[in-house]
């Protein structure tokens, strides 16, 4: 049994390896994409409309409306971003639902790939809206506090990695002891609660993402409102 | 080692690379539809903002414009009242002027009919009267009927009162047209010459007389001379029972 599929190694050459990660992301990358690119091919702009394209606009006004509700600021900054977050988590763990199919969130390199990306993003995102005074809220509400501030940016994009690869793993890998106990049924219910729980993770891994960003987007407005 | 960083690294790169992909083919056309249609919207909601208020301006134009009618609603009514009246009387006298044209078309008619009636009886009655005459004489007197009326004739010549006699010596010395005497039968030579000579005893002049027969007479004989007359003609006799006639009509019509 393999706890990560880091572990399946396709094919190698020197220190490039392709393993199942990589290639069942491209494979959710594609089908994203070509679905993406199907139904945004033939848009309307009236009140008739296919119904993938209206699938995709609840999905789409969701994410947004999530997204506006917590920045409290315009959403289509960080809709790309928080948005393909949500998209590409629920996409991977909703389709471990196929046989054979292994889920790359369950991998601790994705998740960690995909918390780097959001440790990233908060000070970019900081810095796009409020400049490199953006850095002094490390130094609040004092100088002392800045290696505090640091560690707690730092732990919390562990947990946020840690946190996706723990329950997608653990899923995965109770639905495999399980389907050895008793292979009937039972292991049915569990993946059923594992797509349950695949959803929720995007959806908290997609929200915490987008607080961590409103919050150091908000430096500068909370200041014009001291002001 | 549960971390590859070479797959951590490709990761990464695969996800910005998702970032981009979907951006360009899910958000961007996504949201641009959907602003698109948000102002098709908008506008349709501009324009069903201003047609109601252009309607409300309708309504508010035609509620004034129902009021003002209302206000005059009474006056015209009044208005329209007394024209009908007017009018009414207008058709109502125009009906009986025409009435009244048609009562006296119908009543003149019946007058006509009545006097045609009356003169038929009349000419019938003294026809008969005139048979009855003509036979009772004859069985009564063994005469004519028609020698006797000359007869009679020929005395009212002779004793015309003095005033009348006068009058008809002057216009027989300028007679117009000749000296005419009417029969409804030929008038025997005898009694024919008598009374020219008659005629000629009144003046000094000749006097042409002619004899003609006139057959509406039916039983008579007249002399006419500028409106001076001497007759004898049953129909004379004849004159109160038509009167009679023409009351009894008249009572029984009630006109």
């Amino acid at each position: 049994m393999h706890i990560t599929p880091d572990s399946i190694i396709l094919f190698q050459l020197g220190p490039v390896s392709l393993n199942a990660t990589i290639l069942f992301t491209w494979c959710i990358m594609a089908l994203i994409t070509v679905v993406s690119w199907l139904v945004t091919r033939k848009l309307s702009s009236t009140t008739q409309m296919s119904r993938w394209q209206n699938f995709i606009e609840v999905l789409v006004i969701g994410i947004r409306d999530e997204i506006r509700e917590i920045s409290r600021q315009d959403s289509s900054r960080y809709l790309p971003f928080v948005g393909t977050l949500f998209l590409f988590i629920a996409l991977s763990n909703l389709l471990s639902i196929i046989p054979g199919y292994k889920p790359p969130t369950g991998s601790l390199s994705t998740t960690t790939a995909l918390a780097v990306c959001v440790f990233v993003a908060v000070p970019l995102y900081g810095i796009a809206q409020n400049g490199l005074s953006y850095f002094k809220q490390y130094t609040k509400p004092s100088i002392l506090m800045l290696p505090f501030n640091i560690i707690g940016e730092v732990s919390r994009t562990i947990a946020l990695a840690m946190r996706l690869f723990g329950n997608i793993m653990s899923g995965t890998i109770i639905a495999a002891i399980l389907l050895s106990i008793a292979p009937l049924i039972f292991p049915i219910i569990m993946q059923a609660l594992g797509l349950l729980i695949g959803l929720i993770q995007a959806y908290i891994f997609a929200i915490l993402a987008m607080v961590y960003i409103a919050a150091g987007s908000r430096v500068r407005q909370n200041k014009k409102g001291d002001v | 080692m549960l971390i590859n960083w070479f797959t951590v690294i490709t990761q990464i790169i695969n996800f910005l690379v998702l970032v981009y992909l979907l951006k360009r083919f899910l958000y961007g056309p996504i949201i641009k539809a959907m602003d698109k249609r948000q102002e098709k919207i908008d506008l349709h909601l501009e324009e069903a903002r201003k047609k109601k208020e252009e309607a409300d301006k309708e309504a508010e134009l035609f509620l004034k414009k129902n009021r003002e009618f209302d206000g005059r609603h009474e006056e015209m009514l009044s208005q329209i009242k007394k024209e009908a009246e007017a009018r009414k009387a207008e058709l109502i006298k125009e009906a009986r002027s025409q009435v009244d044209a048609d009562m006296a078309g119908w009543y003149g008619a019946i007058q006509k009919e009545k006097e045609n009636f009356l003169q038929d009886i009349r000419r019938h009655a003294v026809k008969h009267t005139c048979a009855i005459a003509r036979r009772a004489i004859k069985d009564l007197s063994n005469a004519d009927l028609e020698d006797r009326i000359t007869s009679i004739f020929i005395e009212r010549l002779q004793n015309i009162d003095a005033d009348d006699r006068e009058a008809l010596a002057r216009t027989v010395q300028h007679p117009a047209e000749g000296i005419r005497v009417n029969s409804a039968f030929e008038i025997p030579g005898e009694s024919a010459k008598k009374i020219v000579r008659l005629i000629q005893n009144l003046t000094t002049d000749s006097v042409v007389v002619r004899f003609g027969i006139l057959p509406e007479l039916i039983c008579g004989i007249e002399l006419k001379l500028h409106g001076r007359k001497i007759s004898w003609n049953i129909s004379d006799y004849l004159e109160p029972f038509e009167e009679n006639m023409r009351a009894t009509i008249e009572a029984k019509t009630g006109h």
